[in-house]
Order: C-alpha cells, then sequence, then structure tokens
C-alpha cells in the first residue's frame, strides 16, 4: 500500500530544493522595495569611473560647440533598463553642450528609430519643464531613419557621406525635405567632418562599425583622439567590445548600467586632475546643480540588491550540498 | 483617462503577461506573446517601407516634381532592377524555381566576402599591435603613474599591469595548441593556467551577463512601481 509519509528532509536538502516560483518571487520583491527604496529616499551610491567611461565622456565634454555628432542608436526598449539610462546620459550632455547630432539605426531593428526619438521627446520635455531650451527638431537634431543593412551602411559613408544618407525629415511647419538642408547637416561633407560617431547597441554592431570606419587623429581641446567612434553597450557586449577600447579602436566604452551610472557620476563630478588614466593632467567641470542622476541611478540599488540575492542563493545551494554531503557520507 | 495613461496601463498588462511564464506555462502569456509577435512584425514592415525602402527606393527612382523646398529631381529608372532581384529571395519557397532564390542570396554573399578581408584586418591587425606591451620600466620616478607623467614613460606599476597582461595572453594562446603533446612540465603549466585563466575570463563575462538579464527585470519593475503607479496612477514625482 502506498504512503504519503515521505521520509523527512535533512537541513541541507532543503537549502537545495527551493522552487523555481519562490526564487523568482523573492527576486521580484527585492527588486521592487530596492527599485521603490531609492525612489522615495533619492539614494546616490557611489561609484569609481573606470577608464572607458571617462575616456567617453571626456571625448563628448570635449568637442567644439555646435558640432555634429552621429548616433547610431541600435537598440530598443528590450535593453531599455542599461541602453536608455546610457543614451538618456549622452542626450543631456549633447544638449547642455549644444551639440547637434542625427540619430539613426543601421542594424535592421526597425523599432530602433522611433525608440530613440520617443527618448529624445523625453528628454526634450524634462528640459522644458526646468526652464531650458527646447531642442528643436530639424535645427538641432535630425531623425535619419532606418538603414537596414549596417555593413553596407558603414561603407556607403566612408565611400561618400552624402549620397549614403539619402533620406528626408521634417523641418518644422514644412513637408519632409532632404536632411542635408538641415543646420545638422548642411557642413558635412566627408565623414571626418562628424565631430563624434557614437554607437548605442545591444548586438555585435561595434564590431561592424571598427571594421569599417575610419576617421583621422583629431585633437579636442585637451584630448586627442585616435578615432572618433565611441560605443555605449549593454553588460552582454561589454568584454568583447572593451577590447577594441584598449586596443585604441574606440575612444571610450560605456558598458552596461554600472556605465549608465558611470557617466551621470561624472555629469555630476566631472574629472579631477590625476582621476582620467589616460589623459592625466586633464580637469573637467561637471554639471553641478543640474539633474545628472537620472535612470541609472535608480537602477543601481536594485543592481546591488539582486546581485546580493544571487549570491546569497548560490552560497545557500552549496552549502546545502556541502551539509547533505556530510551527512550522507560523501555521496551525493 | 488620457491616452498616456492607456499606453501605460497596456504595458503593464503586457508585463505581467509576459512575466506569468515565470509561474507556469499559461494561456495568458501565449495570448501577449502572439500579440507581441504580430505587433512586431506588422511594425517591421511598415517602418521598413515608411523610414527605408519609399527615401532609398522608391523617391529616388520615380524623382520628384519641384516643392518648396526642393527643385525637380530627375528620376533614376535602373532602381526598377532591384525589385525583380528583391523578390527572386521569395522562390526559396517554391520546389522547381527555387534555383532562382540562389541569385540574390549570392549577390549577397559575394558582396560580404568581399568585405571581409580588409574588415578582419581592421578589426584584428590593431589588436596584435595593442597586444605588444613593454615590460621593461624605464623611469625610477615613483612607483605609480604621476598626474603629471613623463611622455613615454612606463612605469613600474604599469609594468606589473603589463605583466599580466602578456602572462594571461600566452598561457591561454599555448592552452589552444591542441595538436601538439606537451611532454615539459613548463608547457604543461602553462597550458594548465592558460585553462585557468580561461576560466576566470568565463566568469568575469557571465558576471556581466547576469548583469544585464537582472537589468532587464529592474527596468520593468521601474515600469510598474514608478512609471505605472506612482506616476501614472498617483500623478506623483
Amino acid at each position: 500500500m502506498a504512503t504519503n509519509d515521505p521520509t523527512p528532509r535533512s537541513f541541507g536538502q532543503r537549502l537545495q530544493s527551493l522552487s523555481r516560483q519562490t526564487v523568482y518571487l523573492i527576486l521580484i520583491i527585492v527588486v521592487s522595495a530596492s527599485v521603490l527604496i531609492s525612489k522615495f529616499m533619492g539614494l546616490t551610491l557611489p561609484n569609481k569611473p573606470g577608464a572607458g567611461s571617462q575616456d567617453f565622456f571626456a571625448a563628448i565634454m570635449a568637442i567644439p560647440e555646435g558640432s555634429t555628432v552621429f548616433i547610431q542608436s541600435d537598440v530598443t526598449n528590450s535593453t531599455r533598463g542599461e541602453s536608455a539610462g546610457q543614451f538618456e546620459a549622452l542626450l543631456r550632455i549633447l544638449m547642455r553642450r549644444n551639440i547637434k547630432f542625427a540619430v539613426f539605426c543601421a542594424s535592421g531593428e526597425p523599432q530602433a528609430p522611433q525608440v530613440a526619438i520617443d527618448v529624445i521627446a523625453r528628454i526634450n520635455a524634462q528640459r522644458i519643464a526646468n526652464g531650458e531650451r527646447a531642442y528643436e527638431r530639424w535645427n538641432d537634431w535630425v531623425s535619419l531613419g532606418l538603414f537596414p543593412d549596417g555593413r553596407a551602411t558603414a561603407k556607403a559613408m566612408m565611400a561618400n557621406l552624402r549620397t549614403a544618407i539619402d533620406k528626408k525629415d521634417t523641418p518644422p511647419g514644412k513637408p519632409p525635405t532632404d536632411v542635408w538642408q538641415s543646420p545638422v547637416m548642411e557642413k558635412l561633407k566627408v565623414i571626418d567632418d562628424i565631430g563624434l560617431y557614437i554607437l548605442v547597441t545591444a548586438s555585435k554592431t561595434s564590431d561592424i562599425l571598427v571594421e569599417r570606419l575610419k576617421f583621422a587623429p583629431v585633437t579636442y581641446g585637451d584630448v586627442p583622439l585616435r578615432t572618433k567612434l565611441g560605443c555605449m553597450v549593454t553588460g552582454v557586449m561589454g568584454p568583447e567590445t572593451n577590447n577594441y577600447y584598449r586596443s585604441s579602436q574606440i575612444f571610450g566604452v560605456v558598458i552596461g548600467l554600472n556605465g549608465a551610472v558611470e557617466i551621470e557620476h561624472l555629469m555630476e563630478n566631472g574629472i579631477k586632475p590625476g582621476q582620467s588614466e589616460t589623459y592625466r593632467s586633464l580637469s573637467i567641470e561637471g554639471f553641478k546643480g543640474m539633474q545628472n542622476y537620472a535612470r541609472g541611478m535608480a537602477y543601481y540599488l536594485a543592481l546591488h540588491t539582486a546581485m546580493g540575492l544571487l549570491i546569497v542563493l548560490v552560497i545557500m545551494g552549496n552549502v546545502g550540498m556541502w551539509l547533505t554531503r556530510r551527512q550522507t557520507g560523501g555521496g551525493a | 483617462m488620457d491616452y498616456s495613461f492607456i499606453k501605460l496601463t497596456v504595458g503593464l498588462i503586457a508585463t505581467i503577461g509576459l512575466y506569468s511564464i515565470l509561474y507556469r506555462e499559461n494561456k495568458f502569456y501565449r495570448l501577449t506573446e502572439h500579440i507581441f509577435v504580430g505587433l512586431a512584425a506588422g511594425w517591421s514592415l511598415v517602418a521598413l517601407w515608411t523610414v527605408t525602402l519609399k527615401d532609398m527606393w522608391w523617391s529616388k527612382m520615380m524623382g520628384a516634381e519641384a516643392s518648396e523646398t526642393s527643385g525637380v529631381v530627375a528620376g533614376y529608372w535602373p532602381y526598377v532592377f532591384l525589385l525583380p532581384i528583391g523578390l527572386m529571395g521569395y522562390f526559396v519557397f517554391n520546389r522547381k524555381h527555387s534555383w532562382m532564390s540562389r541569385i540574390p542570396i549570392g549577390i549577397i554573399l559575394g558582396l560580404v566576402v568581399g568585405q571581409e578581408a580588409g574588415a578582419w584586418l581592421k578589426r584584428d591587425l590593431p589588436q596584435i599591435e595593442a597586444a605588444m606591451k613593454p615590460i621593461v620600466p624605464n623611469t625610477e620616478v615613483g612607483f605609480f603613474v604621476p598626474t603629471d607623467p613623463v611622455a613615454g614613460a612606463l612605469y613600474p606599476s604599469q609594468m606589473l599591469g603589463n605583466i599580466i597582461f602578456l602572462t594571461t595572453m600566452l598561457t591561454v594562446l599555448s592552452y589552444f595548441l591542441f595538436s601538439f603533446d606537451f611532454k615539459t612540465k613548463f608547457m604543461q603549466k602553462s597550458t594548465l593556467t592558460g585553462r585557468w585563466l580561461l576560466m576566470i575570463g568565463f566568469g568575469a563575462i557571465f558576471g556581466n551577463t547576469v548583469m544585464t538579464r537582472f537589468t532587464l527585470l529592474i527596468d520593468r519593475m521601474y515600469f510598474v512601481w514608478i512609471e505605472w503607479l506612482i506616476q501614472g496612477v498617483f500623478k506623483m514625482g
């Protein structure tokens, strides 16, 4: 006869047998609580920016006012957690420095151009609410839309920038017009006329650009650059993009949520002499008194608590296994 | 109820629907998933026309009459040949005429292959060059790099970093020499060290990946509690 009296489980076995649903529930509670605490207490966690973020920040703070930056935004809302914080911080800096920009997607991700436009609208709304000048489409920035093939686009830009970008955008109160008539684009003739080329991505499009784009070295103020290509990537893409940074194939790299927080930290505190590994005597003032800590810092506490929970759970599982093995004399 | 709140609420329902898979397989999850896939496919089709093909192919082919923002633009009729070449790709679904699909595939392959040699040179050669690091310090002024370093000087702290880098690179490279059966203890230790260092590297990469995945969850929880509840429902902050 079957019995409903299973052998009582030991403490070690219980530690190893937490159900998947329980783990997810604990994780969601911990992350939710962290997000709410961070919001209501306005927590600012300490952070020490890495060399990649410092160099990235130094370059975008050094380009002359009025330059045009190309932003290849290949991200959608699927990686909003990391990419939105990075992209918002980048836009805030460019807008505060009156730098024009052209935004587009060249990864064949059809949602990406609209996602970028939505983020720009959000930052613009915050600027207007703070009494700052609204960044105007066509005069301050343009959307170049979608380029379905990144390889061909990069190659075409190198060959002839003007024919590679045959797009229209909409000036205020006018029908769609050739983007080359826009104040953002009219001064550009070849790819070296671009101030910086910044890639915001969650995929391997950094490879494509490193392989195909070539910029002449340039010096902006105290910041000499061997290339004008810089990257903002997700944590997954961080390790391999970091190789390009270490070999000076990109001027800087911002990696994941931590990278977003690093840029926000640099916006708040700037770079003090001796702080930058690359430009030792460089000094850059931040934007003290403005809204610098935003989405990155809002998520930062939750990242720490989630990682802490993961470590605790891994330790629990291993302690449980060790206790069980000891109890059973070395067997599983 | 304003439009932005309706939009947020739809986002909330979709988030709950997709996260319900964490509990178990269910119809709400499947419904949300199918809606998402359908929306993404529909959006892609429209976006492909409105922000790509219309400007880059159709308008160029058709030309334009004079308008208040531009003069007459002559059409470039050879672009018409791109359409049948592209459509040939769809013959992959037809057993009798599937050979036609190889024409556009061949063109794309040829374009990519032609670029790859140059791409490899630009991608990997600078990394090989950057891997050649000096390991003999040429200055005796201090251990760490000062605020105002001497140009071209290698400080002892940099030397240590370079030695760690080179040791890692050489031992990892030796691990991949699979065709040789190493008899010497030195090479055996080198390949073993390389394996350990690879494992440490993979651990660091995995850690980055875990952080990304956690951030996706954090973003959704931020959306639910802050953007929907606090800012949407309670109109605060």
